[in-house]
């Protein structure tokens, strides 16, 4: 008797949790589901659960362009990576300053660091273009790379603060006693805790860049093509399956690339880690 | 402390200021430095000639080897395609330039430009822009588009109809031979006979079909295109059209002329979708929304474009385009240079090879885009290439649709329509 209000009260909160997350669940799936079916979809009129008139026109139209796709992928990933990387490093630097260190400005500096967060890029987008045009940046790739750099930085920034907040210097300062140099210290001791972190900002700076429309079709004059500058076209056109075809694509390289992140960092993680320990 | 925190903010971004200013004028007479050299650069190559001075030929042949930018709308498949798959390899092959499209709004477009042309950019990265309406005359008002050309362009004077309005006319703005004639649109309606027999043939038997089927009717909130002209159809329709065409463009002039339209379209409003609180963003969303079922009336710049959708499966066997009795407004849509593009030459070709009757008639044969060229300028053979285009299902016959084609009003008058529609008709 006693056991059984005990046991009611945790089934329930059993469902309430399982209701929350079946229901993000499908937040998340049928969406997804629905642009899978819309991408061989041509007519699918209410009040039919069911579509009408199914094609294949939008998956032609990829395939037919595949050589000109591929060549998009390859470029957009690789912007994309190198405004990672560098967001990481510039981030990782940044926020150790910030975190570890007393400097004076130090309040200016973590402010202007996010301060992207709270001007949207449309407001500084046109400063930026004049700026690069006249510095020469515009319509190219380097260019593209730093206007996203802006976008992204401050993710980074955030992310990494708390990582290096939560590692702190104590570690490095243990291994500073036990006879290693600042930069092994660094390398072999806090980069590997930081490794998640690291991922984190990463894949965060990533998909910032890679989604980036406005900015790159700016500063990239429309010359430095992307994925994204070719996708959004057709979801702002209205043209349902080609718009989902496209989307479908994106989702499928992001996880791919995504995937390839987290075995490269759980790699690197993992080698540094057994050097670490024998 | 935040008294501080303001004035080190200030005294920063003062620094920032200060520190462009004097980057900016360094700048500039770098940028001049060059500018000198590029223009010697660029005489040089093309025998101290410049590009306004010189023959086609000329052009034809400065413009080989180079690549030529098009700017312009990229939300259409089969157009991209097109330009892709058939105008690119025919460019290449036949003066061997390289056409380059870069999908952009027109918004976008010029606010590039505007950047560029600010900076000083003289080798601009923008050449042709797909362009009309209030973004040409806006263009053309603030220098930011290079002309008169288009009379040095053979297609030009041998295939297309200089005096037509359709041509020297943009919006009612004068053109003056600083775009070229792409493809023509003129606005239909369109509804599937198996929900809506009887077709409205003016405003009122419009308002009839409204009633009958209340909550599935509406159009695209103004400022999109299609919205705008849908509406200036019915001021058409309802206060004739002549008085528009030099009109004056003052808000108070404008709203006594149209207030009867106004009073309709009020009148509408209870029998529209959302009962005319809100409208639909765009017509694209409006053109799902008909195609989903969720409306029985649709509306589109694009004539002959629903063979197209038929033929896809987008809409069904029974859906046909129609228009007013009194007709219903078309407009050209045009090709223009930017005034600091860096290869006009390039684009001049590529546009002359767009006003071809070859190509007119592709793009006719396979977008059913109203060609542009003058049918009776035309050789017998060249005609046959237009008349053996198949039209396709839910078309209105290509003589009936031009024999009721109105003129565009005066491009100033669009946005103060779109201003007084806001104010007096949604959600009244």
């Amino acid at each position: 008797m006693r056991e059984e209000p005990e046991k009611a009260v945790k089934k329930r909160r059993f469902m309430i949790t399982d209701i929350i997350l079946i229901m993000f669940v499908l937040a998340i799936i049928l969406p997804v589901a629905v642009m899978l079916v819309w991408t061989v979809t041509e007519r699918w009129a209410w009040p039919d659960l069911w579509p009408q008139v199914f094609s294949l026109r939008a998956l032609d139209g990829i395939f037919q362009r595949s050589e000109v796709l591929t060549k998009l992928f390859a470029s957009s990933i690789i912007i994309s990576s190198a405004v990672a990387l560098l967001s990481v490093a510039i981030g990782t630097m940044t926020a150790r300053a910030l975190v570890l260190y007393e400097f004076p400005g130090k309040g200016l500096v973590y402010f202007l660091t996010v301060l992207p967060f709270m001007v949207p890029a449309t407001v500084f987008a046109m400063g930026v273009q004049i700026t690069f045009i006249k510095l020469g940046l515009n319509n190219t790739v380097a260019g593209v790379v730093i206007a996203h750099l802006i976008c992204s930085l401050p993710y980074g920034v955030r992310l990494l603060m708390d990582g290096t907040a939560a590692v702190g210097a104590r570690l490095e300062e243990q291994a500073r006693v036990l006879g290693a140099s600042a930069g092994q210290a660094f390398f072999r001791v806090t980069l590997p805790i930081l490794i998640p972190v690291i991922l984190s900002a990463f894949c965060m700076s990533y998909i910032v860049s890679f989604s980036q429309y406005f900015l790159t079709l700016l500063i990239g004059g429309g010359q430095v093509k992307t994925f994204t500058i070719v996708m959004v076209p057709y979801l702002q056109s209205g043209d349902r399956n080609i718009a989902c075809a496209y989307s479908v694509i994106f989702l499928c390289i992001t996880l791919a690339v995504f995937a390839i992140f987290e075995k490269i960092a759980d790699r690197w993680s993992r080698n540094t880690d057994t050097a670490f320990y024998t | 402390m935040k008294k501080r925190i303001l004035a080190l903010l200030m005294s920063t971004v003062m620094v920032f200021g200060l520190a462009a200013c004097a980057g900016d004028d360094q700048k500039k007479e770098e940028a001049q430095k060059e500018e000198t050299a590029g223009d010697e650069k660029t005489s040089e190559g093309q025998g101290g000639k410049e590009i306004k001075d010189m023959t086609f030929d000329e052009l034809k042949e400065a413009a080989k080897g180079s690549t030529v930018t098009f700017y312009g709308w990229g939300g259409d498949e089969v157009l991209n395609k097109w330009l892709d798959d058939v105008f690119a390899p025919a460019m290449k092959e036949k003066y061997e330039i390289t056409m380059e499209r870069v999908p952009m709004d027109i918004d976008q477009v010029l606010s590039q430009l505007s950047g560029e042309i600010q900076a000083g950019e003289e080798d601009g990265s923008i050449d042709m822009i797909w362009i009309n309406g209030e973004n040409f005359q806006s263009a053309k008002e603030n220098n930011m588009l290079y002309g008169p050309f288009v009379e040095k362009l053979p297609n030009f004077g041998d295939y297309i109809d200089a005096e037509s309005e359709d041509v020297t006319l943009d919006f009612a703005y004068p053109i003056e031979g600083y775009e070229a004639p792409y493809g023509k649109a003129q606005m239909v309606m369109i509804a599937d006979t198996a929900v809506t027999p009887d077709l409205p043939k003016n405003t009122d038997e419009l308002l009839e079909v409204a009633k009958a089927n209340k909550g599935k009717v509406t159009y695209p909130a103004l400022p999109d295109f299609t919205g705008s002209v849908f509406v200036r159809n019915v001021i058409y329709d309802i206060c004739g059209y002549e008085q528009f065409l030099d009109m004056e463009a003052d808000k108070e002039t404008v709203k006594k002329a149209i207030e009867p339209a106004l009073e309709y379209l009020r009148k509408l409003n209870p029998y529209l979708w959302n009962e005319g609180k809100t409208f639909p963003d765009a017509s694209t969303t409006v053109d799902n929304m008909f195609a989903d079922g969720e409306l029985v009336l649709n509306m589109t710049y694009d004539a002959f474009g629903t063979s197209i959708k038929i033929a896809d499966g987008t809409y069904t066997e029974t859906t046909q385009s129609f228009q007013f009795d009194k007709g219903t407004i078309g407009n050209t849509n045009f090709m223009a240079i930017a005034a600091n593009s860096g290869n006009k030459a390039g684009a001049m070709v590529a546009i002359n090879e767009m006003m071809s009757p070859e190509i007119q008639a592709d793009r006719f044969d396979k977008m059913k885009v109203l060609p542009v060229v003058d049918y009776n300028k035309l050789s017998d053979e060249q005609k046959e290439a237009f008349d053996k285009v198949d039209l396709g299902k839910g078309n209105i016959a290509q003589d009936e649709l031009l024999s009721k084609r109105l003129p565009e009003m005066p491009a100033e008058l669009v946005p103060i329509i779109e201003e007084i529609w806001l104010e007096e008709v949604v959600g009244k």
